[in-house]
């Protein structure tokens, strides 16, 4: 009897700890969003074959009340080959307001009035990235009223929506459009050119720094304070750097510098605060960063003055040899700085243990005498 | 150099002590400049050199507070400079008039008394040596800041003015500048909190550089010779050796 009883909020607990299980596995299956069967067959389709007995005709179009032009044809080869159609993914599945013919009627103004009216359907589907943009600058330019700041689709197309990162190169050149001017400067580099020329998996596409979905604005305080920590990300990664030979204590080094150290503590107390102590993009560039040995590199040892000139504006040419780069302290790169550290390492050790040795001996003899005199 | 009190008529239960005049009123103001500049320096300096550590961020809390702290530790440097600039002119007038007191500057002698010293404390010898106007250790340690305030002034202006300094020497004086400004602030701070705070105020409370005297009792004990030249007298007590 009476171990039953003690049982028996075990057995309460137990039960309980079952129902909440099973609820909670129910709701993550029926939230799951994203939880297509691939294994099956794929499905019929009969809604797209219907909508494309009329879509499907090259000539289909209709005029809006601005006088823009809107073709109604969708290209069947197109839809059939994006990511959407094979997954069973039907059209009414975006354009929700349409379930019968004849459809009703539309009070779209301009073209883009119904893109950004149709994208809003993305969310159903895919609620964390549409959540995402909400953040973005985009979002905060359309909320400020730029009818052209992008939305999913301009990202991502619309009937022919693909894997947006296959080739790695096309994540880039989906940003291009817009920013053409970036676009240009960012191929040149060494980023860039080693991006679309080989295809390198390793080098950073615009939203391995600028984020995918909730895209900040890059010339915050903020941002720019992150800048050191976010380059960091891969030039401090010894698997990455390895391949390409270069050094991954740039970021270390750079912390302990004069440079580093405003920067980190203002990243620490201040981040919305604009500093001016040099971050990595401050003299490696931004968008068209070049190895130092390339003589259009903004840090080649030819152009390293005037980058320097930016900030300290009257520096003359013996500056540029103040800066003892990211490299450690080194006799024959920086040998006075070495001088005065090895002479340090030994003259500061020497004067604190000898002044502790000195007093410590003086206090032992006091105290031997006191204990003498006491003792006579 | 003599003694300023001359020995007043003994009575009974009256002790006479007789003072012996050790700093003049000039090198007094001196060393609370010192005092006051090396004591700012160093607060504000290690605050800025810790930069990176919370308890610094603690103190400069805002942008505006470490612009503060920088503009703190320029004006202390500014009179510590001063300090520096009237403290070697007048040397160079003692010298040029041929009046520069000798008892500052090392001896053999000082090197003779810092090993018996030694021998003394590890108990291989009986008796303390006996030291002139200034001990070995009181020399030391003027010396020893003489220069670490000297590399300190240096290296600070290099760090103050880069862009100036490096019209003239090669730009890589800049960070090494910085790195001794740093480290000798720390070694100077350490060896005077340990060294001259020991010998002033734990060894025993010796304020001769606020008062500009010192009693009998300590000249005979810590500065035998020079006692025994001023007053012809022998420095030895029968508790020589003991704790003052």
């Amino acid at each position: 009897m009476v171990k039953s009883r003690l049982l028996l909020p075990f057995v309460i607990i137990g039960v309980l700890l079952v129902l909440w299980g099973l609820a909670s596995n129910a709701s993550s299956t029926s939230a799951a969003p994203l939880s297509v069967d691939r294994s099956a067959a794929p499905p019929a389709q009969q809604t797209e074959q219907y909508c494309l007995s009329c879509h499907g005709k090259p000539d289909l179009k209709m005029t809006l009340p601005s006088g823009e032009e809107l073709s109604l044809y969708i290209s069947p080869d197109q839809l059939k080959s994006s990511a959407h159609s094979p997954a069973g993914i039907e059209c009414e599945a975006c354009h929700t307001n349409i379930t019968t013919y004849p459809h009703p009627a539309i009070n779209f103004q301009t073209r883009r009035d119904l893109s950004r009216s149709y994208y809003e359907a993305c969310q159903k589907c895919h609620p964390a990235n549409y959540a995402k943009t909400q953040d973005g600058i985009h979002a905060k330019s359309a909320a400020a009223g730029d009818p052209k700041a992008p939305i999913c689709t301009d990202c991502h197309g619309a009937h022919d929506v693909q894997k947006p990162d296959q080739p790695r190169v096309k994540i880039s050149q989906t940003c291009s459009p817009c920013h053409q001017d970036v676009y240009d400067s960012y191929k040149n580099s060494i980023h860039g050119s080693a991006l679309i020329n080989d295809n390198n998996p390793d080098v950073p596409v615009c939203t391995d720094c600028h984020g995918v979905h909730n895209i900040q604005d890059p010339r915050t305080a903020q941002f720019r304070v992150q800048t050191p920590e976010m380059c960091a990300g891969c030039h401090a990664d010894p698997q990455r750097m390895s391949k390409y030979n270069l050094p991954t204590d740039v970021y270390s080094l750079y912390q302990t510098s004069w440079h580093g150290v405003d920067i980190s503590v203002y990243k620490a107390n201040w981040p919305t605060i604009w500093h001016e102590s040099a971050v990595c993009t401050d003299c490696h560039s931004v968008h068209d960063i070049l190895p130092a040995s390339d003589p259009k590199s903004s840090v080649n040892p030819n152009n390293l003055l005037a980058t320097c000139q930016k900030c300290h504006k009257n520096a003359g040419p013996n500056w540029t040899s103040a800066w003892t780069g990211h490299n450690k302290i080194d006799p024959q790169r920086t040998p006075y700085l070495y001088a005065v550290d090895r002479f340090y390492s030994q003259f500061a050790q020497a004067v604190l243990w000898l002044c502790i040795l000195y007093v410590v001996l003086q206090i032992m003899h006091a105290l031997v005498d006191r204990v003498r005199r006491s003792l006579k | 150099m003599s003694a300023v009190n001359s020995a007043a008529p003994a009575t009974h239960g009256v002790q006479v002590v007789r003072f012996f005049a050790r700093f003049a009123r000039a090198q007094r103001w001196e060393h609370w400049l010192l005092f006051l500049s090396f004591t700012v320096l160093f607060l504000t300096g290690i605050v800025q050199k810790y930069r990176t550590e919370s308890w610094s961020q603690n103190i400069l809390s805002t942008p505006q507070r470490l612009v503060w702290v920088q503009s703190i530790h320029h004006v202390a440097a500014i009179v510590l400079i001063v300090e520096v600039i009237i403290h070697l002119a007048h040397g160079f007038y003692l010298l040029a008039r041929r009046k520069m007191p000798h008892a500052m500057f090392p001896e053999w002698q000082d090197v003779k008394d810092a090993g018996s010293m030694t021998k003394y404390l590890l108990f291989l010898a009986k008796r303390r040596p006996k030291y002139g106007k200034y001990s070995f250790e009181e020399k030391l340690t003027y010396w020893f800041l003489f220069f670490s305030i000297g590399i300190m002034v240096i290296t600070g202006f290099v760090i103050w003015f880069p862009i100036q300094i490096t019209t003239v020497l090669p730009g890589s004086v800049v960070p090494a500048a910085k790195l001794t400004h740093s480290t000798e602030a720390i070694v100077a701070g350490v060896f005077v909190l340990i060294w001259h705070l020991y010998h002033v105020l734990i060894e025993r409370l010796n304020l001769s550089m606020f008062t500009g005297r010192m009693n009998e009792n300590d000249m005979r004990k810590y500065h035998a010779t020079e006692y025994e030249r001023l007053t012809g007298e022998s420095a030895d007590t029968p508790d020589q050796g003991g704790q003052a």
